[in-house]
């Protein structure tokens, strides 16, 4: 709502800056946006007339004008814009001028010629946007006075941004009544002064509606023998700070009434109205309306309509027809000014997509006691500004009169829910500066509130408290904190574990990113996922941006290998990222979406830099396979195995299922090259594990256990085995056959190559064998060393080198 | 036969030898050629017994004279080579102290994750728990429940991402990704009584084409304490408490500019602002701004007026509580939301929001 001093000032006395008066407004709930002062920079910008215009000497395109400002001799002045003519009224910007746009007028020779100044546009003058010529000023401004006089421009129009439950305020009256209570000063409404002839409006025109819950009340009024033409200059100077294009007496008159009193009007043709009738009803489906912005809409019977005796002539409260419009030969004019149901009009408004100032407003809730004064207000302008005859009477359909509501309210709880020591009187004249009428139950504190109309968002005491609270002060009430009995803050156990989970990654070198929980469904393709599988079990968006993020993710992969390409791209090639966070199916057969928090990783490059005492290294499976163990060592689960995993998306050779006992929890692997090579991307590793099944088997409990007394013996054994021999069947069978002294056992060394044969591989373990009573001899180390080495030649063939 | 000149001479010598030594290896040498089981010195004094006793007690003294005398010499030269010899070795062993350790190479948290952390700090130390929620949630929890109406705009297709329904009609699509972290605050609400004292970190959505301060995807952090006798003027304390530790001197938010908001609140200030606002879950409701960190208050580039708006804030509606059961002549209570993104771009200076996923590593391991 954009909002003039000057037109304000009409209503209620203040002597704030505009400054002052949008920080009140601010801190009480009227949000100011911004503040332009008009005017500013047009200094030497003049109204002229055109006396004379010719074609340029030297140039096609620009024409050379004569025109007449305030000086005895009339200033030439090249121009290239062609909506021109003879008498004209221009803005004339002359040497000196700086104008809104940083331009500087100085004499200038345009192709030979010397122009004296320059006609000027709306958006040269910073008055809009519109580039469509010269701004040709209204006929009836006085040439050669200032452009800021002659346009009443020394005025400061603020912006306010009104919530939804405040549709009071989109009205200067409305506005003015917020201003009155801040600054305790008392609204001035304009009277009106009707003089009506002796014709009645009802002999003529008739007003049905056929849908009161639609349109609880309609009023009518009838003006005959209008000439149309333009609006007086202060009118549209105030429609145009408004941001509304003036356009005829009669349109801006009701535009004009609507701006000062929230209460929307629409002037029909009244000769183009069937049998003088009109019906406020719902459409019939499939039947049609031209609106005036030329467009020809389908309706449906969830649409209201005002129709005449044969056909909708409007979408009421939206839009007026093309049909019934006032034109240039209109004579006779119905007024409309209603109340209409405000979801009914919010929901037609967004089915068709037509927003209008009138639909802004019905669809928040105008006031149904105030369709009359402003019928009455725009019926005098009419009068006296398009030389109307105002018919007697107003004709005013009103089934069942709405009343003003009263609310209850307990000066106690106001108190209560602030937290403030606000007495009674102080309430009383608060409520009373906002126009409410308050009635205190005698001997109580308590009082009944009587919320009027134009106020729809006073329905409960909470309302009112708020009313008081703004009123009083946001910033006037007192800090304080809870006093609360027996609060204890903290994390909970999981989400403390999480934390150190991600912590735990930091410090293993991975660094957190955050993807969006949407994906992009062909990325499923690119990662070879058959039909079927649960990776397509697809929660599909209804009204996505795009088919790039059309639906929730079942990975966390797609966006993590996106991300890892985003910095390869931009030659950052070593990415060792992890996130977590939510993927979602949808099983068939459920209504709601299952979602799951998991744990992504993605390795590529190096994971080694070059350093001056080492050479750099690739990441691998094994680099990877450390950033879970890590993982699993930080949350003291032990009871984890591995097993071959295959998925398409991952190398059959390079990757593995977690399982913690006989669950799996998920799977980790170099992607597949056809995977790799689709994304474009480099040899990459990713994991992708379920978080909560993480946690959940984090084990908490830890007990102390002694310290060895006894020193230990150490020895180490190479195996010689088959390639396909795997570390953890040679742990499986060291383990069970060096019980009981044996305390632990370590893989040290991996060795294929020279002095071992093509397929069999070396492995080195170094076992800790000790006693818990004594210390332990060599001979009973080497006995137990050499049953390990019995079982593992004769469990897998294996060949020990002591 | 010896001499006591014989023995005194071969001491000299001996001496000099000593002296001459460069070595602790030159210098043992030389005490095994006196000292030693064969040496010039020990073999004298084996020859001892066969001398008359007059001959046996001069020479003797002297040659236990000349071999003290010795050992003391050779002592004083060892240390004196020893610790030439550390010297030495120290030299050898010296290393380029500028070249770069070997240091363990560590990885980041994202910015958003480090600021959720810091804001939940300060909650868990108010007293608060930290609650979570479904991202994909109920039209039910994230409008109706938080007395939003059901014509309200943030409920239009255009503002809100709803999920499909195979077979359903448009119309009767009751899912959506939530729009901010409030459906926790109901979902919360309904598993216990009061009093509650949450905050709930998290992601939320809304249809917003991605640009320079929009993504349709960002986190917020909503705050919910409800319990008897909870006012406005606790709303204002907490978010008081809450603004001084964020974004005073004790913030561990790595920022520069913060002493500025400490001058501002020592000269007087307020170090926030409450201007009353509407929003369908609370009443009386209020968007909250901080005294600017960067100015202090006095305006500048990044708050224009000396103020930055951080938080939507209020009195929960009565209407939310009788939703959940709760009766709101019992107790009361407040809510209040921030985004994350908005509070990381402000105290980092991050000039676009699309940053925070596009997960640029040269942003991510700038913090």
């Amino acid at each position: 709502m954009l909002v003039s001093i000057n037109w304000l000032k009409d209503y209620i006395d203040f002597d704030l800056s505009p400054e002052e008066l949008s920080d009140k407004l601010n801190l009480t709930g009227t949000a100011v946006e911004s503040i332009k002062h008009l005017g500013q920079d047009l200094g030497n910008v003049w109204v002229g007339i055109i006396l004379d215009i010719k074609p340029h000497p030297n140039a096609d395109k620009l024409s050379l004008t004569t025109v007449r400002i305030d000086r005895p001799e009339p200033l030439e002045i090249v121009c290239g814009a062609k909506n021109i003519k003879v008498g004209d009224k221009v803005p004339v910007a002359t040497i000196g001028a700086h104008l809104p746009n940083g331009m500087e007028i100085k004499p200038a020779k345009i192709r030979g010629v010397t122009s004296y100044g320059m006609l000027c546009s709306k958006a040269e003058l910073g008055m809009g946007a519109d580039h469509g010529g010269i701004y040709i000023l209204p006929d009836d401004i006085e040439v050669g006075v200032p452009l800021t006089k002659a346009l009443l421009l020394d005025d400061t129009v603020i912006e306010l941004e009104v919530t939804p439950n405040r549709p009071d305020c989109l009205s200067m009256i409305g506005v003015a009544r917020e201003v009155g209570a801040i600054t305790e000063r008392k609204l001035r409404r304009p009277s009106v002064d009707l003089a009506e002839s002796s014709e009645e409006a009802s002999a003529v025109a008739v007003v049905e509606i056929i849908d009161p819950d639609l349109c609880p009340r309609y009023s009518a009024r009838v003006i005959r023998d209008v000439k149309i033409g333009p609006s007086p200059t202060w009118m549209q100077q105030r429609l145009e700070k408004a941001g509304m294009r003036p356009i005829n007496n009669i349109v801006d008159i009701t535009n004009y009434v609507m701006l000062e009193t929230g209460q929307p009007l629409h002037a029909f043709d009244f000769n183009t109205l069937h049998g003088g009738r009109i019906v406020v009803r719902r459409a019939k489906n499939r039947e049609h309306l031209e609106t005036l912005d030329g467009v020809v809409r389908e309706l449906d019977e969830s649409m209201l309509v005002i129709a005449d005796a044969d056909r909708p002539v409007a979408l009421a409260g939206i839009m007026g027809g093309g049909d019934t419009e006032v034109s240039d030969k209109t004579a006779d004019i119905l007024l409309e000014s209603a109340y209409f149901n405000p979801s009914s009009i919010m929901r037609t408004s967004r089915s068709l997509g037509l927003l209008s100032e009138a639909s802004a407003r019905f669809e928040k809730g105008t006031d149904p006691n105030g369709t009359v004064y402003a019928a009455d207000r725009a019926a005098a302008f009419m009068a006296e500004f398009a030389g109307g005859s105002v018919d007697e009477g107003v004709i005013d359909v009103y089934p069942k009169t709405i009343e003003p509501r009263q609310v209850p309210l307990r000066t106690d709880r106001v108190n209560a829910i602030l937290g403030t020591d606000i007495s009674l009187d102080e309430i009383k004249n608060i409520l009373r500066r906002l126009e409410l009428e308050v009635e205190v139950i005698d001997g109580t504190t308590e009082m009944w509130v009587l919320a009027p109309t134009f106020r729809p968002d006073l329905e409960r005491e909470i309302d009112l408290i708020e009313e008081i609270a703004r009123i009083y002060g946001y910033n006037n009430i007192r800090s304080t904190l809870p006093e609360s009995s027996g609060k204890q803050g903290g994390l909970n156990l999981r989400q403390k574990l999480a934390e150190s989970v991600k912590g735990r990654l930091v410090g293993a070198g991975l660094s957190e990113v955050l993807t969006y929980s949407l994906m992009d469904p062909n990325d499923i393709d690119k990662l070879q996922v058959p039909k079927g599988d649960p990776f397509r079990w697809f929660v599909r968006l209804l009204n996505p941006l795009n088919e790039e993020l059309s639906v929730l993710r079942t990975t966390l992969l797609a966006n993590l290998i996106k991300v890892l390409k985003y910095n390869v791209n931009r030659e950052q090639y070593d990415v060792q990222i992890f996130e977590v966070g939510h993927t979602f199916w949808q099983e068939s057969g459920k209504d709601m979406p299952d979602e799951e928090a998991m744990l992504g990783i993605a390795l590529t490059g190096a994971w080694e830099q070059d350093e001056w005492y080492e050479k750099a290294r690739s990441a691998d499976f094994f680099d990877l396979k450390g950033a879970v163990e890590s993982v699993l060592d930080e949350l003291d689960i032990s009871n984890w195995s591995v097993r071959q995993f295959t998925h398409p998306a991952l190398h059959p050779g390079r990757s593995a299922e977690l399982l913690i006992g006989e669950e799996s929890v998920g799977y980790f692997g170099e992607l597949h090259p056809n995977v790799q090579a689709d994304f474009d991307i480099p040899r990459t590793y990713v994991a992708e594990l379920n978080f909560n099944k993480l946690i959940d088997n984090a084990s908490i409990q830890k007990e102390f256990s002694e310290i060895p007394k006894y020193p230990g013996i150490i020895l180490d054994i190479a195996v010689l085995a088959d390639d396909s021999v795997s570390n953890d069947q040679v742990l499986e069978v060291i383990k069970a056959a060096g019980k009981p002294l044996l305390k632990s056992v370590r893989l040290f060394d991996l060795y294929k190559g020279k002095g071992v044969p093509e397929d069999k591989k070396s492995m080195a373990y170094s076992m800790v064998f000790r006693a818990t009573d004594r210390t332990l001899t060599d001979e009973e180390a080497l006995d137990s060393r050499d049953k390990i080495v019995n079982r593992l030649s004769k469990e897998l063939g294996a060949e020990i080198r002591a | 036969m010896v001499t006591r000149v014989d023995l005194e001479n071969t001491y000299e010598k001996a001496k000099a030898a000593v002296a001459a030594a460069t070595s602790l290896q030159q210098l043992d040498q030389v005490r095994v050629e006196y000292l030693g089981k064969r040496g010039k010195i020990t073999s004298v004094l084996k020859t001892l017994g066969r001398l008359t006793p007059e001959e046996r007690k001069e020479i003797g003294q002297v040659a236990n004279k000349v071999r003290q005398n010795l050992e003391g010499d050779i002592k004083e030269k060892q240390e004196e080579l020893s610790s030439e010899e550390v010297i030495k070795r120290l030299a050898a062993e010296s290393v380029d102290i500028t070249l770069p350790g070997r240091e363990h190479v560590y990885g980041r948290r994202h910015l958003i994750s480090q600021v959720i952390k810091e804001i939940t700090d300060i909650f868990l130390g108010l007293g608060y728990k930290v609650a979570e929620g479904p991202e994909v949630e109920l039209d039910y929890y994230n409008f109706k429940a938080l007395n939003t109406p059901a014509d309200h705009p943030a409920r239009s297709l255009q503002d809100t991402f709803y999920i499909r329904k195979a077979g359903a009609h448009p119309a009767d699509n009751d899912i959506v990704l939530r729009t901010h972290t409030s459906p926790v605050q109901i979902r919360v609400m309904k598993s216990q009584k009061p009093p509650v004292y949450i905050i709930a970190p998290g992601r939320a959505f809304r249809r917003d084409v991605p640009d320079p301060t929009h993504s349709p995807m960002f986190h917020q952090v909503e705050g919910l304490a409800v319990d008897k006798g909870i006012t406005f003027g606790d709303l204002k304390g907490t978010l008081e408490e809450f603004s001084r530790q964020m974004f005073g001197r004790e913030s561990q938010v790595r920022v520069v500019a913060r002493e500025s908001f400490e001058a501002g609140i020592a000269e007087g200030g307020q170090q926030i602002r409450l201007r009353p606002h509407f929003f369908p879950f609370t009443e009386p409701s209020a968007e909250v701004d901080v005294r600017c960190f960067a100015c202090g208050g006095v305006g500048c580039r990044i708050c224009g007026s000396g103020w930055l708006e951080i938080l939507g804030a209020g009195m929960v509606d009565p209407n939310v509580l009788i939703e959940v059961g709760y009766n709101p002549e019992e107790v009361s209570g407040f809510a209040f939301g921030m985004g994350v993104e908005r509070i990381a771009m402000l105290l980092y200076g991050v000039p676009d929001i699309r940053m925070f996923f596009e997960n640029d590593l040269r942003f991510v391991k700038q913090f």
